[in-house]
């Protein structure tokens, strides 16, 4: 229980895919202008990268080695479909500000990487854990940059007017610089977090082996 | 031995495709009539934005079709908004090119030549930026809350196009900004253009002989219009047929959804309830083509309206247009009743 507890919150700081994986930045980037966005596409990869990992942990042992990678990306695109087509029946408002970022879950790093690294190897109760838990890393990091961008760069949550008339929104915290600023900062605070975390605990692991995790959890374990 | 490994392997990745495909045409049967009728509930929610004062909105078929004069802008459909008295003007469904990809606009532009409302109906643009241009949060001009679309209301088409001149741009958006005022002119001119061919906003009168309604002598546009209680249809136009002045009969086209279009049927009904004549008109169901054909039209002709027209009892269904066919027929059902409904009512 306490090893699959230590891979749910694996994913929230301490193996943060955007923060120290640091992949499938691109969308983080893109679609963090409003919160709306930043809540909508968190909970999309997280539907989706749960499902992917479900289904691949389920089928491991009957994935022959050699063409692993192209049914990954048939079970992450049916998915990512599938999402694509409920989001438009029944929430078509956020899929239609989301536009094209939706379809280009497909080629998030975040879930090739976790179904390669982790869910493929890996039993199911895990492997669900395991997505759950870098989806939730990965909303939460966006809608920490999306309030901030949007606060400033339009004087608005969620749609709401916030600051006063008085305020001029920056346009920059909206436009690319701004969100690589804004990204930097709230990465410096959780790796900040993340070191007192792992402080007095085990030695921090190296970067390579966050990403490979052939004994994921065990630390926890231990 | 290597082959068959090779042979081996893409069957393999063949059974994972296959179940990959059967899931998602799953989810797409049960999804894929919600997103159609969400999109022609925004197309109605669009026009009524675009044309306030409209009582109601005809599609315009044939001749009253307004052109694109440039191949990269398509025009969709054309609608005359309808007033009470007498038609306002022309609506134009349009697409063309924009920063992120295609853009869709519903443009209004009224008889005297003024942009009535423009309203987005998909914008690909990068949310927060171009994307600001559907937003009906974000103002243009934040004092009088005007959006970017709603500047245009009321804009004459003499007047100058220009962005940054006499259209305020989106912030950091120039580029959407000069594609949509682009679009907006572009159909303001095509509809200008149409309205001075003389191609009045009103569908031409439907006078003459009408082929589902042979026993009629002539036709002429009834002075009360037929409606149905079936929820879904729309009655178009309503047609009476006389045979040395006296009515003999009535004809209505409506208009209802079908299995992933639409389909709209021309329906004539002798007064003594007798379906003397039906014609598909439209059928934009991707494999509904097949039900034009006039072998399925004619199996009405005779039966009852109050009878139970039912595909597989006694219609036949087109092979491969299943539910085309069950659609059309409901819809052909439909108005006959309506109809006999309108001349049993009189004031016709």
């Amino acid at each position: 229980m306490k090893r699959l507890f230590g891979v749910f919150v694996n994913g929230l700081i301490v193996e943060n895919p955007l923060f120290v994986i640091m992949i499938g930045l691109c969308s983080s980037m893109a679609v963090t202008t409003t919160v709306a966005n930043g809540i909508g596409m968190g909970v999309a990869l997280t539907f989706v990268l749960v499902m992917s990992e479900l289904i691949i942990s389920l089928f491991r042992n009957l994935i022959p080695e050699s063409i692993r990678m192209p049914i990954f990306l048939i079970v992450i695109a049916a998915f990512t479909t599938i999402m694509d087509l409920e989001m438009k029946a029944y929430f078509p408002v956020l899929s239609k500000s989301m536009g094209v970022f939706i379809p280009l879950v497909v080629v998030n790093c975040i879930i090739m990487g976790r179904v390669e690294a982790f869910s493929s190897k890996q039993p199911v109760a895990d492997s669900i854990l395991d997505g759950l838990g870098m989806g939730i890393g990965y909303a939460w990091v966006l809608i920490a940059l999306s309030v901030v961008r949007e606060l400033l760069g339009n004087g608005t949550l969620l749609g709401f007017q916030i600051m006063p008339s008085s305020f001029t929104p920056m346009i920059f915290f909206i436009l690319p610089p701004g969100g690589f600023l804004v990204f930097s900062l709230w990465m410096a605070a959780s790796n900040d977090l993340r070191r007192k975390l792992l402080a007095g605990r085990k030695p921090e692991p190296t970067q390579d082996s966050c990403c490979t995790l052939p004994d994921n959890g065990s630390a926890e374990k231990a | 031995m290597k082959r068959w490994q090779m042979i081996k392997l893409g069957l393999i990745l063949a059974v994972y495709t296959i179940v990959g495909c059967v899931g998602l045409a799953l989810v797409y049967n049960s999804t894929s009539k919600t997103i159609a009728q969400r999109q022609e509930a925004d197309l109605q929610a669009g026009l009524r934005e675009v044309f306030p004062k409209a009582t109601g909105f005809t599609l315009r078929v044939g001749k009253g079709t307004v052109k694109s004069p440039n191949p990269k802008i398509i025009f969709g459909a054309a609608y005359t908004a309808n007033g009470p008295s007498g038609p306002l003007g022309i609506a134009v469904k349009v697409a063309g090119s924009s920063y992120g990809g295609t853009t869709t606009l519903l443009v209004g532009v009224s008889t005297d030549k003024t942009i009535t409302g423009v309203k987005i109906l998909e914008n690909k643009d990068t949310p927060g930026l171009g994307g600001n241009a559907a937003s009906p949060t974000y103002y243009v001009d934040k004092a009088t809350k005007m959006t970017f679309p709603g500047q245009f209301a009321g804009k004459k088409l003499t007047d100058g196009f220009v962005v940054k001149k006499d259209v305020i741009a989106i912030t950091s958006a120039t580029i959407t900004s000069r594609s949509i005022t682009n679009l907006v002119q572009v159909v303001g001119k095509a509809v200008s253009d149409t309205l001075d061919l003389g191609g009045s906003p009103q569908a031409p009168p439907s006078q003459g002989r009408s082929p589902v309604l042979p026993s009629a002598d002539s036709v002429r546009i009834a002075s009360k219009a037929a409606t149905s209680n079936v929820p879904g249809v729309s009655i178009l136009e309503t047609l009476v047929g006389t045979k040395a002045g006296a009515i003999v009969g009535a004809a209505a086209k409506a208009k209802a959804n079908s299995y992933d279009g639409d389909v709209t049927v021309l329906v004539g009904v002798s007064t003594d309830g007798t379906i003397l004549g039906v014609q598909i008109v439209e059928i934009t169901d991707s494999q509904g083509s097949p039900i034009l054909a006039p072998g399925f039209a004619r199996q009405f002709a005779g039966k009852k309206a109050g009878a139970p027209l039912e595909v597989g009892t006694n219609i036949d269904a087109v092979s491969g247009a299943t539910f085309s066919s069950t659609a059309a027929t409901q819809l052909v059902k439909a108005t006959a009743e309506a109809l006999v409904k309108a001349l049993a009512g009189g004031g016709l």
